[in-house]
C-alpha cells in the first residue's frame, strides 16, 4: 500500500524493492507526489518546532535535583548552591 | 545539523557521572532543560512539565550508578519522563484514547492536489515564524491520542531513533513506524485544513 509507506520512504528506511515501486508510482501520480511533499514539510516543521524556547522551569526543580544528587549514597558530587 | 537530543543527554549523563563540579553544573542545566521541554511538548502546560522534570531528575540522581552505560541510562531517563508525563495530568488534555485509522486519514478520491500546492507554498521555516501556524501545529499535536503523540514527540522532535523510541515505549519497532506514520499524517491533515482556510481568506 503506497500511502502506508510514505513515512518510511521519507525516513530512508523503506526496503529498496518497495522504494522502487513507490518511486515508479510517484512519477506518474501528481496528487501522491503533492501529498508526499506536504508530509515532508510537516515533519520538518515538527523537527524545527523542538528548537522553540520553552519557558524555564522554576529553581525548585534544579534545587530538588541538586539535593538528590548531593544526598545519593555513592560518590557525592561537590555542588555549589544555586539560586 | 544540530546534535540529537539523546546524544546531548548522553553527554550530560557522562558529565554528571564524572563528579567534576563544572561538568556537573553543565549537565544539570542540559538535563533540566531537556526533560522540562519534553514535558511541555507532551503535557502542554508548565505545571505538569515542571512536575515531570522534578520527579524524573530526582529519580535519575538516585539511579545514576545503576546502569552499564549512558545510552541505556538515556533510554531509561526518557522512559521515566514519559511515565511521569502520563501520570502528572493535572491540566493535560489528552485526546480520547482511540486508534487512528489509515483509511480515515487517507486523502479521499477527488482530493485536490493543486489547491494544496498553493496553500503549502511557504517553507516550514517561514511558516513557523507565524504565530497562527505554530498554534495550529501545537493544537494538532495535542489533539493526537497519547500513544501517537508520544511517538511523534520522541521521534520527530526529540530525534530519538526508531529503536530508542521502541525501547522507551515498550513496543516493537514496526509498531513505532506504524503509529509514527499515522501521527504525522494526522498532523499534516490538520495543518492542511488550516492552510487551505488561510489561503481562502
Amino acid at each position: 500500500m503506497i500511502f502506508a509507506a510514505l513515512s518510511e520512504f521519507l525516513d530512508g528506511t523503506l526496503p529498496p524493492r518497495n522504494c522502487r515501486e513507490l518511486q515508479k508510482h510517484l512519477s506518474g501520480c501528481d496528487p501522491c507526489l503533492q501529498y508526499l511533499e506536504t508530509l515532508k514539510k510537516t515533519i520538518r516543521a515538527c523537527q524545527l518546532y523542538q528548537a522553540a524556547p520553552a519557558p524555564p522551569p522554576s529553581t525548585a526543580v534544579r534545587e530538588a535535583f541538586i539535593k538528590a544528587l548531593s544526598t545519593r549514597p555513592v560518590r557525592r558530587a561537590r555542588l555549589r548552591k544555586v539560586g | 545539523m544540530s546534535q540529537r537530543n539523546p546524544t546531548r543527554v548522553q553527554q550530560a549523563l557522562e558529565w554528571l557521572q564524572s563528579g567534576e563540579p563544572s561538568s556537573v553544573e553543565r549537565a544539570i542545566t542540559i538535563l533540566q532543560q531537556t526533560v522540562f521541554a519534553l514535558g511541555m511538548k507532551v503535557c502542554g502546560n508548565p505545571a505538569d512539565a515542571e512536575d515531570t522534570a522534578q520527579e524524573t531528575l530526582v529519580r535519575l540522581a538516585r539511579s545514576l550508578k545503576n546502569f552499564p552505560n549512558t545510552r541505556v541510562l538515556s533510554v531509561w531517563l526518557y522512559k521515566v519522563a514519559k511515565s511521569q508525563c502520563l501520570m502528572s495530568r493535572r491540566k493535560s488534555k489528552f485526546a480520547p484514547e482511540h486508534m487512528l485509522s489509515l483509511d480515515q486519514l487517507m486523502p479521499q478520491p477527488g482530493h485536490d492536489g493543486d489547491s494544496d500546492a498553493k496553500s503549502w507554498a511557504m517553507t516550514p521555516e517561514e511558516a513557523l515564524l507565524q504565530r497562527e501556524f505554530r498554534e495550529r501545529l501545537e493544537k494538532a499535536i495535542h489533539a493526537l491520542p497519547k500513544r501517537y503523540r508520544l511517538i511523534l514527540v520522541l521521534r520527530d522532535m526529540e530525534q530519538l531513533d526508531t529503536r530508542e523510541v521502541a525501547e522507551v515505549m515498550d513496543i516493537s519497532e514496526d509498531t513505532v513506524k506504524m503509529r509514527l506514520h499515522r501521527a504525522r499524517v494526522f498532523v499534516r491533515n490538520e495543518v492542511a485544513k488550516y492552510l487551505a482556510h488561510a489561503a481562502r481568506q
